[in-house]
């Protein structure tokens, strides 16, 4: 590939994103609803949770993508659903990636609240239906941070996208392991191009999520 | 007698927290409609929680809690808690369940906007307000709800003299003019006193006594509940004769309450009765020749002044008393510590209640 060649280029940019923005997705869907729950629940047991959830956040990817690569082989315990060295193992593991980080921010952002903040809810009468839209609202800041933090943490991910991905071209080659596959190849023209991508790329990800943070602030 | 908007009925609640369990006992007590119920107990008594009970947050163990019809029930917590965004839009969230029109939504807001004052921050985001602002918000997103039943837990709190006064009689013009029952729990007395129909006294998860407040703070049952009314002084004693050898005191009795020193009580007390005898600080009179019984000479320990009165502590037979004297009254430039001064003490102002011994 060429480090000026616009057409891979573009294709990588696309499977990058094709495979973040459903791994992102999933993670808030599972993620909110836990994180939700833990912030705002006191149960016993709740503190072996939350500091399982911490420990997730501090997980070395490439031990996800280790244990991922185990489940999805094809003699283990997952491999007959043929999932290796495929987009979809590679959203699997960016969703374990990127699950700790939204589930504690939301923990922390919902167990900010004020304690009666949900009795200020029931006692004004306000629906059901509305409620879950309400919190979102007032976490909304703590929120965007999670999402920030996910993503940051699943564009810039190398190590278990490789594992489960196997950078195979034109099927599971997304930013990270092309750059690490042409500098293994000497070819650091094309690395520092990609690099400078990918670093625009969450740039300016994370620029437009603090727009709309900061703007919830003000 | 106004008809209850809310009745509480041999009502039990337990409440288990890591300072331990909590047990709430209430036989009877109504909230009515356009009368304030003022809620006095000291720290732990029960009060928020039986607030909570009222707003139903919390479920009780036995008893009940009747509602009116289809009468409504809205909590102002201590601490305000407003949502994101300005203090217009925190009115509007609390009327979505209402399904109103917008006209009517509007209406709502600008009535509970200029209710308490704030409709000139209605464009101000509510997380840059001052404290006193924030209490003036919850209070109007209550209050456009249109609600049956307020329930307001120390609204005073973390205010200063200036933005209680103003508060206070603000709350007093809106509850006159909406009809709303209200249910008011302070540590402030003074506010309590200004707002209050009616009292309610809780002690150790119990209410003690319920009545009109002229009547509680003239006639408390038990000292618990003087102490919580304000009646400062009070002293125990023994129910002598009229004349120190009648076989009974029978509305014109004394009570001895220290070596020499002697009360006059009402009431059907036989005599060698235990009693406590309260006295408020503002029925103390210092006054050499004036109508009250004489209580002779006390001596002055401290004066401490607001401006507005004079807070005497006050030597009298060895016993502490207490007596609040407005600016203006007698002796007021020349009263200092170790003065001598001639107490009197109105028949009436002497309040007889049981003692243990």
């Amino acid at each position: 590939m060429n480090a000026l060649d616009p057409a891979p280029i573009f294709e990588i940019t696309l499977r990058t994103l094709a495979v973040c923005a459903p791994a992102l997705l999933i993670a808030l869907v599972i993620g909110l609803p836990i994180g939700i729950e833990l912030g705002r629940r006191r149960f016993v047991g709740r503190g072996f949770a939350v500091s399982i959830v911490n420990a997730g956040m501090g997980t070395p990817p490439v031990v996800v993508g280790l244990a991922a690569a185990l489940l999805l082989w094809r003699s283990g315990p997952l491999g007959g659903l043929g999932l290796m060295y495929t987009q979809i193992a590679m959203v699997i593991v960016q969703v374990a990636i990127a699950l700790p980080f939204i589930v504690a921010i939301t923990l922390a952002s919902v167990g900010a609240l004020d304690e009666n903040w949900e009795l200020q809810i029931r006692t004004l009468g306000i629906p059901t239906r509305w409620r879950l839209w309400l919190l979102l609202r007032e976490i909304r800041l703590g929120l965007a941070a999670a999402v920030i933090a996910a993503l940051g943490g699943i564009l810039s991910e190398v190590g278990a996208v490789l594992m489960v991905g196997g950078n195979l071209e034109g099927e599971t080659r997304v930013f990270t392991t092309s750059i690490l596959m042409h500098t293994q190849m000497g070819e650091y023209e094309t690395a520092s191009a990609l690099a400078i991508l990918l670093l625009g790329l969450t740039l300016l990800l994370s620029a437009l999520l603090t727009v709309v943070q900061q703007g919830g602030r003000s | 007698m106004t008809a209850s908007l809310l009745a509480v009925r041999d009502l039990r609640v337990r409440r288990i927290s890591k300072a331990g369990s909590f047990e709430l006992f209430v036989d009877a007590l109504d909230v009515r409609a356009d009368e304030v119920l003022t809620v006095l107990g000291p720290n732990g008594a029960g009060k928020s929680t039986l607030l909570r009970v009222l707003a139903g947050l919390l479920p009780a163990e036995s008893g009940t809690v009747e509602k009116a019809g289809d009468a409504t029930v809205t909590m102002v917590f201590q601490r305000p808690i407003p949502f994101a965004g300005t203090v217009e839009h925190n009115l509007r969230l609390a009327l979505l369940g209402l399904r109103l029109e917008p006209a009517g939504v509007r209406a709502r807001v600008d009535e509970g906007l200029a209710h308490f004052g704030i409709s000139h921050l209605a464009k101000h985001r509510a997380h840059t307000l001052s404290g006193g602002e924030l209490r003036r918000l919850a209070l109007a997103r209550a209050f456009s709800l249109r609600p049956s039943v307020l329930l307001l837990d120390e609204p005073f709190d973390d205010l200063d003299n200036d933005a209680r006064e103003v508060l206070s009689s603000d709350l007093r013009r809106v509850f006159s003019t909406t009809g709303v029952g209200v249910v008011v729990v302070t540590h402030d007395l003074h506010r309590a006193l200004m707002l209050a129909d009616r009292i309610a006294v809780l002690t150790d998860g119990r209410v003690t006594q319920v009545g009109a407040r002229d009547e509680m703070l003239a006639r408390p049952r038990t000292i618990d509940v003087a102490r919580q009314v304000g009646m400062a002084n009070l002293l125990p004693a023994r129910i002598c004769g009229a004349s120190g050898t009648a076989p009974r005191a029978a509305n014109a009795g004394f009570a001895e309450v220290a070596p020499g020193g002697r009360l006059p009580v009402s009431g059907d007390w036989s005599p060698g009765t235990p009693v406590w005898l309260g006295i408020r600080p503002e029925h103390l009179e210092q006054d050499e020749d004036g109508a009250g019984f004489p209580l002779g000479k006390a001596f002055v320990r401290a004066v401490v002044s607001d401006g507005v009165a004079r807070y005497v502590t006050l030597d009298w037979n060895g016993l502490e008393l207490r007596m609040h004297l407005l600016a203006g009254r007698l002796g007021e430039s020349t009263l200092s510590v170790g003065d001598p001064v001639a107490l009197r003490v109105h028949e009436a102002g002497v309040h007889v209640m049981p003692r243990e011994e």
